[in-house]
């Protein structure tokens, strides 16, 4: 298994997310009757159950909502890469994300803390959207 | 199916060549696939976050679970078919493991298990009539939060626990003083904590002080995970815990035997839970001496 | 109608444990059933509900396991088969 096997396999539901992601855009679908913005993407709207639905982007600002320090590689692919961050990033707009914090010593890592989108494209097909502290 | 009249005896059972046969890998790579690529993988980075979002909500940590972990490892030691149960867990030691997921070290994390695990339910009528003593399913209650972990906001509780508690208790018409002994889903240490606080037992952060002088361990007032639980002695889900509570309820336990051997309580009731998914269900039962 | 203390437990059964070499998934369900039914004193005839516990990934080499598969090997036809899904 390489890391192109684990990269993100879009679905009909979250194609428009990682297409967005190419373009280093934050989409999310909005709910065109209630408002709410949801994540992960869906037919239907969990609060209302309307299926009309914008896209909206995202400003890319956020907090760490939680967060871990994986100490051993789970994945071949990330034996080189240990210690790393996996964190829950909640946006401003709602959407609450798993993702990678980069740029960060990890002693100054916090729930609550202010961070803000980091692009990394890692192939031609694939952005993944990374944060950094704000 | 038994009260709609449609079975009698009914069998649940687990089984996996999870350890030998790489069979729980598998289920955690495919439990993760658009998170892989961020290196997020399965059941420990998940459970890692909810424990790390509860040392920032109510102040837990490796102290509390340190209590938890090492407290049933000295079970295990009385259990002759638990997988750890000859290896000691001293405060020293824990803290001593290597980290696997900061905030958690390999200690809080549960074994990976070969083997398998049955058992069969009918009605409290015709267990009446059979080999075993017979051991009532007196309340039970589940609550399903469902959302994905990345998306949870229950991480620190209140999680299903809560309400799957209350409403086993309900059922079963007994309070927590009524409690003898408790079997916990403990597929990692922090699991233990969050369920033993939704129930009642501690307010939230206040376990540590809860789990202080062994209350949970040999000798204890509210023993946990009799068997060393699947931290210590095998993962087969919930099987690991009811199983146990049956046995104990039983008296069939051996030098692990809750009452004056174990200078605990001879158990009349026992609670008994169950998760799946990160904390995405919940299932409580009741479980009393027949 | 409350089920209070309506249902019981009546058998449990184990298996060898731990790190336990050349042994599929199924053969575990197998022999934890087994033991289960004679635990409690019943005849396999008896079981007329099997629900096998969540369905996790066949491990590498392994076909997938399901209770219609667990049901054969024990030569039973019960009423209700299901897996759970937590």
């Amino acid at each position: 298994m390489t890391y192109n096997d684990l990269t993100p396999t879009p679905d009909a539901d979250s194609k428009p997310f990682w297409e967005g992601c190419r373009n280093h855009e934050l989409l999310f679908q909005k709910c065109a009757e209630c408002g709410e913005i949801r994540w992960p993407p869906g037919i239907l709207c969990p609060r209302c159950h309307s299926q009309e639905v914008e896209m909206v982007q995202s400003g890319g600002k956020g907090t760490i909502y939680s967060y871990v320090i994986y100490h051993q590689p789970f994945h071949p692919e990330f034996a080189d890469k240990v210690p790393y961050v996996v964190a829950i990033v909640e946006l401003e707009e709602g959407p609450m994300l798993i993702t990678n914090i980069v740029e960060c010593p990890h002693e100054s890592l916090a729930c609550d803390m202010p961070v803000q989108v980091h692009w990394d494209d890692v192939s031609e097909e694939c952005t993944l959207p990374k944060f950094r502290p704000a | 199916m038994l009260d709609a009249g449609i079975c009698n005896y009914v069998v649940i059972t687990y089984g996996h060549s999870a350890l030998w046969g790489g069979g729980m890998a598998q289920m955690l790579f495919q439990m993760t696939r658009n998170e892989a690529a961020f290196g997020h993988f399965g059941a420990v980075g998940g459970y890692a976050l909810a424990a790390r979002r509860a040392m920032h909500e109510f102040g837990t940590g490796p102290g509390t679970w340190q209590r938890i972990a090492s407290g049933q490892r000295k079970w295990a030691a009385l259990n002759p078919i638990s997988v750890m149960g000859k290896k000691p867990l001293a405060e020293e030691d824990y803290f001593k493991a290597p980290m696997a997921a900061d905030p958690f070290r390999l200690v809080d994390i549960c074994l990976v298990s070969d083997g398998g695990r049955a058992i069969i339910v009918t009605s409290a009528e015709r267990a009446r009539d059979l080999r075993q003593p017979a051991v009532l399913i007196s309340g039970m209650g589940q609550q399903n939060p469902s959302r994905e972990i990345g998306q949870a906001r229950y991480m620190a509780g209140p999680t299903g626990a809560k309400k799957a508690g209350k409403e086993a208790l309900q059922m079963a018409d007994v309070s927590l003083k009524d409690v003898d002994a408790c079997q916990i889903y403990d597929c990692f240490s922090y699991t233990v904590e969050i369920t033993l606080q939704d129930y009642g037992f501690f307010g939230p952060g206040e376990g540590g002080d809860w789990l202080k002088g062994g209350t949970i361990e040999p000798g204890g007032s509210m023993p946990v995970n009799t068997s060393g639980g699947q931290l210590s002695e095998a993962y087969f889900m919930g099987l690991t815990p009811i199983a146990e509570a049956v046995m104990q309820l039983r008296g069939q336990c051996g030098d692990r035997q809750l009452g004056p051997q174990t200078q605990t309580k001879p158990p009349e009731v026992i609670l008994a839970s169950d998760n799946g998914g990160i904390l995405q269900s919940h299932a409580c039962f009741v479980l009393k001496k027949g | 109608m409350s089920l209070k203390d309506k249902y019981a437990i009546v058998g449990v059964g184990y298996t060898p444990q731990g790190k336990v070499p050349d042994r599929t998934s199924l053969s575990f369900h197998l022999e934890a059933t087994a033991n289960a039914i004679k635990d409690a004193g019943l005849k396999k005839e008896d079981i007329d509900g099997l629900i096998a516990y969540r369905h996790f990934p066949p491990c590498p080499g392994e076909p997938d396991v399901t209770p219609q598969h667990i049901a054969q090997h024990l030569g039973i036809e019960p009423s209700y088969l299901s897996q759970d899904a937590n």
